[in-house]
């Protein structure tokens, strides 16, 4: 086990040489308590775009939907408020796309804070746990220096949800062409989400529910940095998060303890 | 064939009755055009018509009002005797025929026997899954149908009850309704021509297709013909300028609807609802519902009954038979998570100095067994 060293100094800790991982980097601020870095530079820029996106998306989306204001014209159809609207949440929609996309590819390529697999028992005993310490029960939650895996389930449904807002999005989007080959790459959707109605309010319903999942996630990040003093609010802008050098090696043992496990198997 | 007598092509009737070439060739040409085709492709028609004998046509109406059959009647261009006369043969259909009773249904019968694997099926109506809900000369229909459609050419479902089950299957479906295209036979083929009821030219035009080309006109995913379902009102719409402009009817009676602005806020299905109207219109080409002011609803698509309101835009929960505002419903949810969160937030506040005792203990616990 390496030990955490002075200040300012990185080292790697734990074990290297496993499947592309990169080992996370920290820095012992005080006795006791060290600075890790969590979010990597590519992902905090794609947190806050993403964040962006889905607030454009979202007004000029319920716009779309239900047009709370009229334009302001001779009462001739000279204006082109809707047009506009529609181009911006077209536009901001690619951008989304691309970022999901990046997103993906960062599950595989990001450090190791960047995803927790859903498939291990150790994710769900902990999400038993963290679930237990958000209803105030008595818990064994341990401290989570990234995700817990309460946050991490509420990201693979949030990555499932954009998903579907993407794909019905890009049939409504190529539903005025449908034979031309942007139109065919979607029209197949007909069979999985049903006749056009359904689509648009598959996207509909999909839209509500992220902006009900952003809302807990921004009360949650708020509620932690407050609770753990863990810097969350502020790592999603320097990327580093505060945890007690006790708490790392605990975690870090239990990584290892699981590689073992994994190295034997 | 399985009768031996040669049957008359299309025509040798219309000599029969008295029709000159020349006529003949007009007629021949004014249907090209109605069809769509090109003018070059008149030839093509005029040999179908001298080559072909006219199509036999069983119509059968089920859980229906007659509405595509009073549809298809009021067909202009090409108009109901051209197609009923010249071009198919209507043997069988409930609203239309003078005989009824036994005589009608052992035409059926004849029909069948005479022509298997030539003649269309076209349905009309929903067929009902209630045993007892719906008999045909004392028979089950759903019986009838298959064994008429076994035989079928091609079964073609007219109106939205036969090709999605319509009104009859729409919530609380009290007679098992489903769509007739859910109980062709296996190896048959079928196509769908939805509208609540079907524009009259498309339903003719389709059949004068099968007449011409021998097969059934190009369909989408939904085996709806290409040439009339292949775009959305919203994307034909005169009406679009002001949809684009952010200029819209909010009620029937505002300067909005006076303007002939857009009546997307009144709840118009133009923009998912997949019809010829904005192009053929109604009543050869008079007019259509948003052309007069009032917003589509929506007829010929799936489930169109059960997106009501029609004069609201909602979204339909997926997979079930009710809609909601999703605006409105959206704020609710919304305002209830932050309840949530303003009870948790407190709850935090309060049992905080509580709960981290309890945390440090529970540390302390595994400390101690992590040094045993």
């Amino acid at each position: 086990m390496a030990e955490p060293t002075g200040i300012g100094v990185q080292t790697p800790l734990g074990e290297t040489g496993k499947i592309r991982r990169r080992d996370p980097i920290y820095q012992a601020v005080e006795p006791g308590t060290v600075k890790v870095y969590v979010w990597e530079f590519p992902v905090r820029v794609w947190h806050w775009v993403n964040a962006l996106s889905i607030f454009v998306l979202f007004v000029t989306g319920v716009y779309i939907g239900n047009p709370f204001v009229h334009a302001a014209s001779s009462g001739e159809a000279d204006a082109f408020l809707m047009g506009w609207v529609r181009i911006v949440h077209f536009i901001t929609a690619f951008i989304f796309t691309l970022g999901w996309v990046f997103r993906l590819y960062w599950v595989f390529f990001g450090n190791r804070y960047t995803r927790e697999h859903p498939f291990r028992r150790r994710f769900w005993s902990g999400m038993w746990e963290t679930v237990k310490y958000y209803l105030f029960l008595p818990n064994r939650k341990p401290h989570y220096v990234g995700h817990n895996p309460l946050a991490m389930l509420s990201y693979w449904l949030f990555g499932v949800m954009s998903l579907i807002v993407i794909l019905t999005g890009f049939f409504l989007f190529f539903e005025p062409q449908l034979d031309t080959v942007f139109g065919r790459l979607v029209s197949w959707m007909f069979l999985v989400f049903g006749d056009s109605f359904s689509i648009r309010s598959w996207h509909h319903i999909f839209a509500w529910l992220i902006i009900l999942f952003v809302i807990v996630h921004v009360y949650m990040s708020v509620r932690d940095d407050l609770v753990e003093r863990s810097g969350t609010i502020s790592s999603m802008i320097t990327g580093y998060k505060t945890a007690k050098r006790a708490h790392l090696i605990e975690a870090e043992e239990d990584t290892a303890g699981e590689r073992k496990t994994l190295d034997v198997g | 064939m399985a009768t031996a007598v040669k049957r008359k092509t299309i025509y040798e009737e219309q000599r029969e009755q008295g029709v000159t070439r020349r006529e003949f060739l007009k007629v021949a040409t004014a249907i090209t055009m109605a069809l769509g085709l090109k003018l070059k492709m008149v030839p093509t028609v005029v040999h179908a018509m001298e080559t072909r004998p006219r199509l036999p046509v069983i119509w059968m109406d089920f859980q229906s009002c007659s509405g595509p059959t009073e549809s298809f009647i009021r067909s202009y261009q090409p108009n109901m005797q051209k197609v009923l006369f010249d071009m198919i043969a209507l043997e069988y259909n409930g609203a239309l025929m003078a005989g009824s009773g036994t005589a009608a249904e052992e035409h059926i019968l004849k029909i069948m026997n005479e022509y298997p694997g030539e003649y269309i099926l076209a349905a009309e109506g929903s067929l009902p899954l209630l045993p007892g809900a719906l008999t045909i000369a004392g028979r089950p229909a759903e019986e009838t149908f298959r064994e008429v459609a076994a035989k079928a050419k091609a079964v073609v479902a007219m109106g939205s009850c036969a090709t999605w089950g319509g009104i009859p299957a729409a919530k609380p479906n009290p007679t098992l309704a489903k769509a007739v295209t859910d109980f062709v036979p296996p190896g048959v083929p079928f196509i769908r021509i939805p509208g609540c009821p079907p524009i009259g030219e498309v339903m003719t035009n389709t059949l004068a297709h099968i007449v011409i080309f021998g097969t059934l006109p190009e369909v989408d995913e939904l085996a709806r013909p290409k040439a009339y379902y292949r775009h959305r009102l919203h994307d034909k719409c005169q009406r679009r300028p002001f949809f684009d402009a952010g200029l819209y009817a909010e009620t029937f009676n505002d300067e909005g609807a006076r303007q002939g602005y857009c009546l997307y806020k009144l709840g118009c299905r133009g923009p998912t609802t997949y019809n010829a109207c904005a192009e053929l219109r109604w009543n050869g080409g008079l007019s259509w519902p948003i052309q007069s002011g009032h917003p589509c609803i929506g007829c010929a698509a799936p489930n169109f009954w059960d997106e009501a309101p029609f004069y609201a835009r909602v979204v339909q929960l997926p997979g079930t038979q009710t809609t909601i505002n999703p605006e409105r419903v959206g704020a609710v949810m919304t305002g209830a998570v932050a309840a949530g969160i303003a009870v948790h937030a407190a709850a935090t506040v309060i049992t905080k100095g509580r709960i981290t005792k309890k945390k440090t203990d529970v540390k302390a616990q595994e400390d101690i067994e992590i040094g045993q």
